[in-house]
């Protein structure tokens, strides 16, 4: 099991208030912005970017980054392990 | 006139989708919570989770008032609020004070007053008139009046409420301040639809409204009040009054020259608890007994919750 993306799902639950949702019941691959996945908005964009800082001391300064770092699970793991390598 | 077309209320009486509760309600307990509908019945699981508790009641108001006027779509939206979004103001000031960095923007976004009128606009997908009035005690008689006024200029159906929330804050505040209140603070949000047609739904009809700030002469403001709508204090069936300040007979000690009838006067705030709009409850609770009983006739809900501030709203039958 790959302990971070274990802790972003449960960081993201919390920092969004996903209410019902387990760690679970997100798969690493889902889209996270898209009705078939989690089904987030702006707003919740704006979230992630403080989740990745107050969590991981990741600033997201560029849009384009976090639009690609942001997909799934997945891409956010992918995305921190590169900042902090 | 203007007909009262659909009322709900959330608060700490059990009014929300009951009619005829103005029958049976008791006077607050120190105890008393606020009791809440299953809101996922009204309000689309993406929105809720971000919604505080005004937001909440506020939402799932105005949507069940949509449905018991049996309209689609209201052609404008009117909110009063004394003080806002609370929790939501508490929570990003808290923010601002522990965080260092990024602030998460959620509860900034949401502090705002005007964010139960926008909520309901976007969970409904109203695109018409949006407004919110905040004027501390008398925001809803404000509101109220907004209302009245796009009715006279050819609205139809209009949404009007009031909603305040109240947080732990508070009551440190009032114990700081050494305020003696007789009354809990609570929350509480009411929603009215309000039509310039009649129809079979009707509860009461709202005859005038008036909010007065810097009040001087509150007994002779609600003579000119009554005078001005052709009545008198005597034609009065029903008062009801913010008992915050009473007289040795019961009455607030403003109004003991107006020989009120005691058993004409009921004190709002032992149902609804303190918060600033408790009027819109009172509203309420006036059409809800209106609708129970056809000897009330004419009903003054006489705002004086504050004492600088007078909000006036005479309800009519709708036979009358």
């Amino acid at each position: 099991m790959d302990n971070l993306k274990e802790d972003l799902k449960k960081q993201i639950i919390e920092q969004l208030n996903l209410e019902d949702i387990t760690p679970t019941d997100i798969a690493d691959d889902a889209l996270l912005f898209d009705d078939g996945g989690l089904g987030l908005d702006s707003i919740d964009a704006l979230e992630l970017i403080v989740l990745l800082e107050k969590y991981h001391g990741i600033q997201v300064v560029n849009p384009e980054e976090g639009k690609v770092a942001f997909r799934s699970i997945d891409t956010m793991a992918e995305y921190i392990r590169k900042r902090k390598s | 006139m203007y007909y009262i077309s659909a009322a709900s209320t959330i608060s700490h009486q059990p009014t929300f989708q009951n009619v005829g509760f103005s029958t049976h309600i008791e006077p607050l307990q120190e105890t008393s919570v606020l009791l809440t509908p299953d809101y996922k019945g009204f309000i689309d699981a993406g929105l809720l989770r971000r919604m505080s508790k005004i937001l909440r009641m506020s939402v799932a108001c105005a949507k069940d008032c949509i449905g018991q006027a049996g309209i689609d779509q209201p052609d404008a939206i009117i909110v009063g609020t004394g003080l806002g979004c609370l929790l939501d103001t508490e929570k990003f000031l808290n923010n601002v004070l522990t965080i260092e960095g990024l602030l998460p923007p959620t509860s900034f976004i949401q502090s705002t007053h005007n964010t139960m009128a926008g909520q309901i606009s976007l969970s409904i997908g109203n695109h018409g008139y949006n407004m919110t009035h905040t004027q501390n005690s008398i925001s809803f008689e404000n509101a109220l009046l907004d209302a009245m006024l796009l009715l006279e200029e050819g609205e139809r159906n209009v949404l009007i409420g009031a909603a305040d929330e109240a947080i732990d804050f508070l009551n440190v505040i009032s114990e700081k301040l050494h305020l003696q209140l007789q009354h809990s603070l609570t929350s509480g949000a009411s929603f009215f639809i309000l039509s310039k047609q009649k129809n079979d739904h009707a509860l009461a009809c709202v005859k005038d409204t008036q909010a007065i700030g810097l009040v001087n002469d509150v007994t002779g403001q609600i003579k000119d009040f009554l005078a001005g709508n052709e009545m008198k204090v005597q034609d009065l069936d029903l008062v009801l009054l913010p008992g915050t300040s009473h007289h040795s007979d019961g009455l607030p000690a403003s109004l003991a020259s107006l020989n009120l009838e005691e058993n004409k006067c009921v004190d709002y705030l032992r149902f609804s608890g303190i918060y600033p709009t408790a009027s819109a409850f009172a509203m309420h609770l006036a059409a809800d007994k209106m609708k129970a009983d056809k000897s009330l006739k004419n009903v003054l809900i006489c705002n004086t919750l504050i004492q600088s501030n007078l909000g006036l709203t005479l309800l009519q039958s709708v036979e009358a």
